[in-house]
């Protein structure tokens, strides 16, 4: 029962997986080939898509634009959104408990009904084409940070609080040498969320950027389709290339996220 | 308390106003964002609405619900608030239908369950637009296209212009939206099911109930407040949805798979139609609340329902 089990879901699963097979069994192949018989085995084996890609493409400067963005992103959206988890945990005062619900309205607006003036914002600030820019605008992701982070903290005993405090520890010591400590699984999942969102967003970037040395990776992949459309083996490579990032961070944060989504969505 | 305050008591209360004030600053960082980020401009996108400013001529007006008028006449407009709400509802109800029974199966301790559901959630990780513009390949009439290659493999049929008719560019769209998410919100469930104590099961096994019995008896109702984050989370994503059609059938055939996300940054940004674009997100932010407030009002008072 079980071995039919098994193998139902193994075929199942390879059937989804069949995508990505398809973009990577193509790359080692000449666009002949691909043509002719698109799930096979390469045979002849070509690296020559990847000489292209490599070519053609500016990777390097995309790949950096992307991790540019993506890491000040997530510092300032987690390190903003802990800071006011640490803030409604150390005061859970009325006020603040309706301070609490107004940012969290924030989560229903979705960014396409801000785009509009906040574009006009931007471009008065001199922000637009700008990848500190799309930093900035990416900051309105804090409120998401906090929301989750908040359910965590809430969870930490207030004793340690009260005990840091009377060995004389301030405001700020509590927060870096306590409570950010003790929020670790939650800061960590936040963070991975964060991660994935900026680094697969294309909805902002194209928006906000338009100069192609600013291009993040996605942006560069999708403003390629043109350049490839009569070689897509090639677009194939570009595709896988422009994928290794996030398998490597999956691979890395697999387990982690697994868990931490359940723990996430179980508390909140 | 009040009668006992003596001078020396002052700097301990100077102390606690200045902690109160120290911890209040630690949501200066959030609360600016939210403000600049966020409040200012829908506030600003609501009062754009019902103006005609170009973003150019400071010397605009109010002009009432003209702009709204404006848009429920567009067939641009109007089929891309078919098609989101189609493509919302439609990516709601069959990802909710995979993802529950694929999340019981995956907590079944078989061999391979840990591989089938790093697969299943790998889907959700890479770009979604990357993804898409992978699936115009596999989806497409010519030699690329694996879809077509196996159909007629197999069956000897096609091609189907799974693209280029409005009905199946739809379907395609909404399929492609199902596989990206399935896994992801499958793995949601399951970390629900995980907290399942196991003697409702051993129970329910005692009393002879059938594997059906259990699955509708037991673990659907336990599901419940698993299902409300979910379908909450995939409405809001669906209403949200840009780069996949976009990537896929940019908007096409004709007006089939235009999205609203797609016209308010056509008209709010790119044509400088500001009055109409502003309108367009009014519209939508107003559809996001009321699709909000309804799926937490039916799936809480089932919650309480089930719980009781």
């Amino acid at each position: 029962m079980k071995l039919v089990l098994s193998l139902v879901m193994l075929a199942l699963a390879a059937g989804a997986a069949l995508p990505f097979y398809y973009i990577v069994v193509n790359t080692f192949k000449t666009p002949e080939q691909s043509a002719i018989s698109p799930l096979a085995l390469p045979s002849p084996f070509t690296l020559q898509n990847y000489k292209n890609v490599v070519n053609s493409v500016p990777l390097l400067q995309s790949f950096g634009n992307s991790a540019y963005v993506t890491v000040l992103g997530v510092l300032a959206t987690v390190l903003f959104g802990s800071m006011a988890a640490y803030a409604i945990n150390m005061r859970r005062t009325k006020a603040n408990r309706v301070l609490r619900l107004v940012l969290i309205t924030a989560l229903a607006i979705p960014f396409q009904v801000t785009v509009v003036p906040l574009y006009e914002m931007m471009v008065k600030s001199g922000l637009v084409n700008s990848l500190s820019g799309l930093v900035v605008v990416y900051m309105a992701g804090a409120v998401f940070c906090f929301f989750i982070i908040d359910g965590y903290m809430s969870t930490i005993p207030k004793e340690l609080v009260e005990a840091a405090k009377i060995d004389g520890a301030g405001v700020v010591q509590i927060y870096a040498r306590i409570m950010m400590p003790l929020s670790m699984p939650v800061l960590a999942t936040v963070a991975i969320f964060q991660t994935i969102g900026i680094w697969n967003d294309f909805l902002v970037a194209n928006t906000f950027l338009s100069s192609s040395s600013k291009y993040t990776i996605v942006l560069q992949v999708y403003s390629s389709v043109g350049e490839f459309t009569t070689n897509w083996p090639s677009f194939m490579t570009l595709t896988t290339i422009s994928l290794v990032p996030m398998v490597v961070f999956f691979l890395i944060i697999q387990r982690k996220i697994i868990g931490g989504l359940a723990a996430g969505a179980v508390k909140g | 308390m009040a009668n006992e305050r003596r001078p020396d008591l002052r700097p301990a209360r100077l102390a606690r106003w200045r902690e109160a004030l120290a911890v209040q600053a630690f949501f200066l960082p959030t609360v600016l964002s939210f403000v600049l980020l966020v409040a200012v401009p829908s506030v600003l996108t609501i009062a754009l609405s019902f103006t005609n400013f170009d973003g150019y001529s400071f010397k605009f007006h109010f002009v009432g619900l003209s702009n709204y008028r404006a848009l429920f006449s567009d067939p641009q407009i109007t089929a891309s608030l078919y098609f989101t709400i189609l493509y919302a509802v439609a990516t709601t109800v069959i990802v909710t239908v995979i993802a529950i029974p694929l999340a019981v199966i995956v907590n079944i301790n078989f061999a391979g369950h840990k591989l089938v559901r790093a697969v299943f959630f790998f889907t959700s990780v890479p770009s979604l637009l990357v993804l898409a513009l992978v699936w115009t390949y596999i989806l497409s009439p010519l030699g690329s296209g694996v879809i077509n290659y196996l159909l007629y493999g197999l069956f000897g049929a096609g091609p189907v212009q799974w693209l280029s008719d409005n009905h199946l560019a739809q379907l395609s769209v909404i399929m492609v939206g199902v596989w990206a998410q399935a896994g992801w919100h499958s793995v949601l469930y399951l970390g629900y099911l995980q907290s399942v104590p196991g003697d409702y099961y051993d129970a329910a096994v005692v009393d002879g109930a059938s594997v059906m019995r259990r699955f509708f008896g037991i673990t659907l109702p336990l599901l419940a407040p698993a299902m409300t984050v979910s379908v909450v989370l995939l409405m809001i994503s669906g209403l949200r949805v840009y780069e996949l059609p976009l990537a896929l059938t940019q908007g096409g055939p004709v007006y089939s798979t235009y999205t609203v996300t797609q016209n308010i940054l056509l008209y709010g940004v790119s044509n400088g139609k500001f009055g109409e674009g502003s309108a367009l997100s009014a519209v939508f932010l107003a559809l996001v609340i009321a699709v909000l407030f309804a799926i937490f009002g039916v799936l809480r008072h089932r919650e309480s329902r089930l719980f009781k």
